[in-house]
């Protein structure tokens, strides 16, 4: 046991002199997910994007036309850059994408509108800009609704309908949301909480695999092998374990930003964010042996696997695009993906505070990444004994 | 006529020591051909549909049934559970049966019938963003639609067929959602990826094959071949080997991936290649500049792929380009994906003409010139070096 402990040590310690000779490391292992870090806190600062460019075209131009324009000017996620005699040249604007969206509004609108002939109005939206577009989309969705209700709430009170009982005759049923566990909207408590760990996440997976081939480039996977007194797990844990601290290191520090300095909800208390955060750290060193164990001695192999395979984690793990309007055979692909779990994890436990045995799965699913690499074991050996840099 | 033919010599050269590698290989060929159908597979359901919910139905009377039965019939919506009371609703979310709840309360008929407002709750799980719109989107519909009929009904009276119409929505109104007409994340995100896959291969096979050349060479990026001894023939003669593969891989993409996965396609070739032709050599240039700093195949590997994900969205199309921070839409303006994803997405989505894209197209010149001079000093230092140490003859 002593013996182990020993080699596990010294390991250690020739890693980490490998670490500080080699700018290459710091850059990748530290600095490059420092700044991504700051990249994506401080791109998303504002949280929910707002005053969106939007144009106006008002044919009609007449006082009322011009007061919902106003209006409109006025909402959250709105900003009127333009007014546009035609909506030719409002549509070429978006093409030239100088705006999202583009409010119309005919013209003989107000004629049409008070003398009952039911006019029409529209709104445009630059789908190719899906989030500006869809918040976009709400502000003016809910003006048009506004415009139409105006023209009502003037029909009842010429009726003698007192201004209290308008209200509930216009609007019955009003929908009141409640976004569970992020009452703002805030973008950045989705993404920046995610893509932060993936970005971890995948320099994890990809500096695994290289840390364990560069042995095999240099030719020195058999005096690791030696170090180890022969035993394949005793090098790789020596030679993983000052990344683990590292990484964890990071993720903590990251979480700390998060939960603590930015206050992103975090409902299970930052100490169980922090377990997960480890765990997530030894399912991607865990995945990403794994992937090294499958290619063992062709390191570019292993590099390009790990990184398809990170890559693709940002798209299946489904905090964008939800997993479950995927097709089938991806919803069962997406459960390959440590990230995956993480975010179950973190939306389970941080955002809605649910007890943690509800996400067992996931749970059980980064253990199962960790521990991946155990089934490999011989053959890494094999690999430490027969195999040959394959450049 | 020489230079014509070192050229020649270092594209035949630089063909013959890329396609003897596999790990290259891997990144220039696989890739670019196989990444993209894997993505637009991911999307290819574009949108959320028939979110289950669950319904808290305190009232239970014909109008709440009607209400959840039109919920159910919406196309973002389905009713997948109906619980007692909030705490069971709850726990059917803890366990990820539904992705949100509806909340109805007692008092719903008696107040409508009062002339009071209810407050109907949606209380939905943000999982994802998507789920919360969709929700929001299909109850707002059907309240908006159930209210309309009261108004009517109970107060406006009217008295033709016509009548009610106006008086249901005395102003008309129509979303139309314009180069992505399903709303769906498929024609939104594939266009950006696929850009982004042309760069970062690119990126990467340069930096691989630099690294490749500086192994074999012991540190030198100048092979000991003739043809090597001009730093503009070296230059064009490595580009050209990646502009016209690359070109074929564009295309590919272009015409195969957004024919198979219904992708919007109103561009025309003479755009099409009007933009596509610097931006290949905005990124093949700068992907020189950045192969500098790799002296070992693999550390390229290293150093490009994660930066993908930042670069998307430094692009401006996921993320709106106008809530991104100055010094950021700075940062970005160093790589060719920030205009050619725009360029890519407003020509073949929106069907701008060269004329409209001429800001991210002469950007993308710009880029070309500067990173190909750059490129031209970094070989020029090379080249000494490598004569420094008389490999070079």
């Amino acid at each position: 046991m002593l013996d182990i402990l020993k080699r596990t040590f010294l390991i250690g310690e020739r890693e980490l002199r490998a670490f500080l000779s080699r700018p290459i490391f710091l850059i990748c292992m530290i600095v490059a997910p420092l700044f991504f870090m700051i990249l994506f806190t401080s791109m998303m600062n504002s949280g929910l994007p707002t005053k969106l460019p939007a144009a106006v075209v008002d044919e009609d131009n007449t006082h009322v036309t011009r007061g919902i324009v106003r209006i409109l000017g006025s909402m959250q996620e709105t900003e009127i850059v333009a007014h546009y005699n035609d909506f030719t040249s409002a549509r070429k604007a978006m093409q030239r994408g100088e705006i999202y969206a583009i409010f119309r509004i005919p013209r003989g609108t107000t004629h049409a509108a008070l003398t009952s002939r039911q006019p029409k109005i529209s709104f445009y939206t630059n789908d190719s800009y899906y989030v500006a577009a869809s918040l976009l989309m709400k502000d003016m969705r809910k003006l048009s609704e506004l415009s139409g209700m105006a023209i009502t709430r003037e029909t009842l009170s010429a009726k003698g309908v007192n201004e209290r009982a308008i209200m509930p005759i216009l609007q019955p049923i009003v929908i009141e949301s409640h976004p569970l566990g992020n009452p703002y909207l805030n973008y950045s408590v989705v993404l920046t909480n995610l893509l932060v760990p993936g970005i971890f996440m995948l320099v994890i997976l990809i500096t695994t695999s290289y840390v364990m081939g560069i042995e095999w480039k240099r030719g020195r996977q058999k005096e690791l092998l030696d170090m180890a007194g022969g035993n394949a797990l005793v090098a790789v844990w020596g030679k993983l374990l000052p990344q683990t601290m590292l990484y964890t290191l990071l993720m903590w520090f990251a979480q700390a930003i998060f939960y603590m300095y930015l206050d992103f909800p975090c409902e299970c208390g930052i100490e169980r964010m922090m377990l997960w955060g480890f765990m997530a750290v030894i399912a991607s060193q865990g995945l990403g042996l794994f992937f090294f164990e499958v290619f063992v001695g062709e390191m570019r192999f292993a590099m390009s696997a790990c990184s398809l395979w990170g890559v693709l984690s940002f798209s299946l793990a489904g905090f964008s695009f939800p997993v479950s309007a995927m097709q089938l055979p991806l919803q069962w692909l997406a459960n390959l993906f440590p990230l995956h779990h993480y975010f179950l994890l973190y939306e389970a436990q941080a955002l809605n505070g649910y007890p943690a045995m509800y996400e067992w799965k996931s749970i059980l699913a980064l253990l199962g990444f960790s521990l991946l690499p155990l089934l490999f074991l011989p053959r890494l050996k094999d690999g430490f004994l027969n195999k040959e840099y394959v450049p | 006529m020489t230079w014509f033919i070192n050229i020649f010599k270092v594209w035949y050269n630089e063909l013959k020591e890329i396609s003897r590698d596999e790990g290259i290989m891997v990144f220039i060929l696989l890739v670019p051909l196989a990444y993209p159908l894997l993505y637009a597979f991911i999307y290819t359901t574009e949108t959320q549909h028939n979110l289950p919910v669950c319904v808290v139905d305190q009232c239970q009377s014909s109008l709440t049934r009607e209400f959840i039965r039109k919920v159910d019939a919406t196309p973002e919506v389905k009713i997948a559970g109906h619980a007692l009371n909030m705490a069971e609703a709850q726990e059917m979310l803890r366990m990820r049966e539904v992705s949100g709840i509806i909340q109805i309360p007692h008092s719903f008929d008696r107040d409508l019938a009062h002339g009071k407002q209810v407050v109907v709750g949606v209380f939905s799980d943000l999982t994802s963003m998507l789920y919360y719109k969709v929700m929001l989107l299909g109850v707002t519909n059907v309240a908006q639609d159930m209210n309309r009929d009261i108004k009517v009904q109970n107060y406006l009276h009217p008295g033709t067929r016509r009548e009610e119409e106006v008086a249901r929505m005395p102003i008309d109104f129509e979303h139309v959602q314009l180069y992505n007409t399903q709303g769906g994340f498929s024609a939104f995100l594939i266009p950006p990826v696929l850009m982004l896959i042309l760069q970062q291969t690119l990126f990467l096979g340069i930096g691989m094959s630099m690294g490749r050349t500086r192994e074999n060479n012991r540190g030198l990026v100048i092979p000991p071949q003739s043809g090597y001894k001009h730093v503009v023939s070296v230059v064009l003669g490595k580009s050209m080997l990646y502009f016209f593969l690359y070109l074929v891989m564009a295309v590919y993409m272009n015409v195969v991936i957004s024919h198979f996965f219904g992708l919007p396609q109103l561009m025309h070739w003479n755009v099409f290649f009007g933009f596509m032709v610097p931006y290949l050599l905005a990124c093949i240039f700068l992907g020189f500049c950045f192969s500098a700093f790799i002296f070992r195949r693999e550390d390229c590997i290293l150093l490009f792929v994660f930066m993908s994900v930042p670069l998307l969205f430094l692009t401006g199309v996921s993320w709106p380009g106008s809530a991104i921070p100055k010094i950021w839409q700075w940062i970005a303006v160093i790589f060719p994906s920030t205009f050619g994803c725009n360029a890519y997405i407003r020509a073949g989505s929106m069907g701008a003409t060269l004329g409209d894209i001429n800001h991210e197209v002469m950007a993308m010149w710009y880029q070309a010139g500067i990173y190909f001079l750059l490129a031209c000093l970094i070989y020029i230092w090379e080249i000494r070096r490598a004569v420094g140490r008389t490999i070079l003859k």
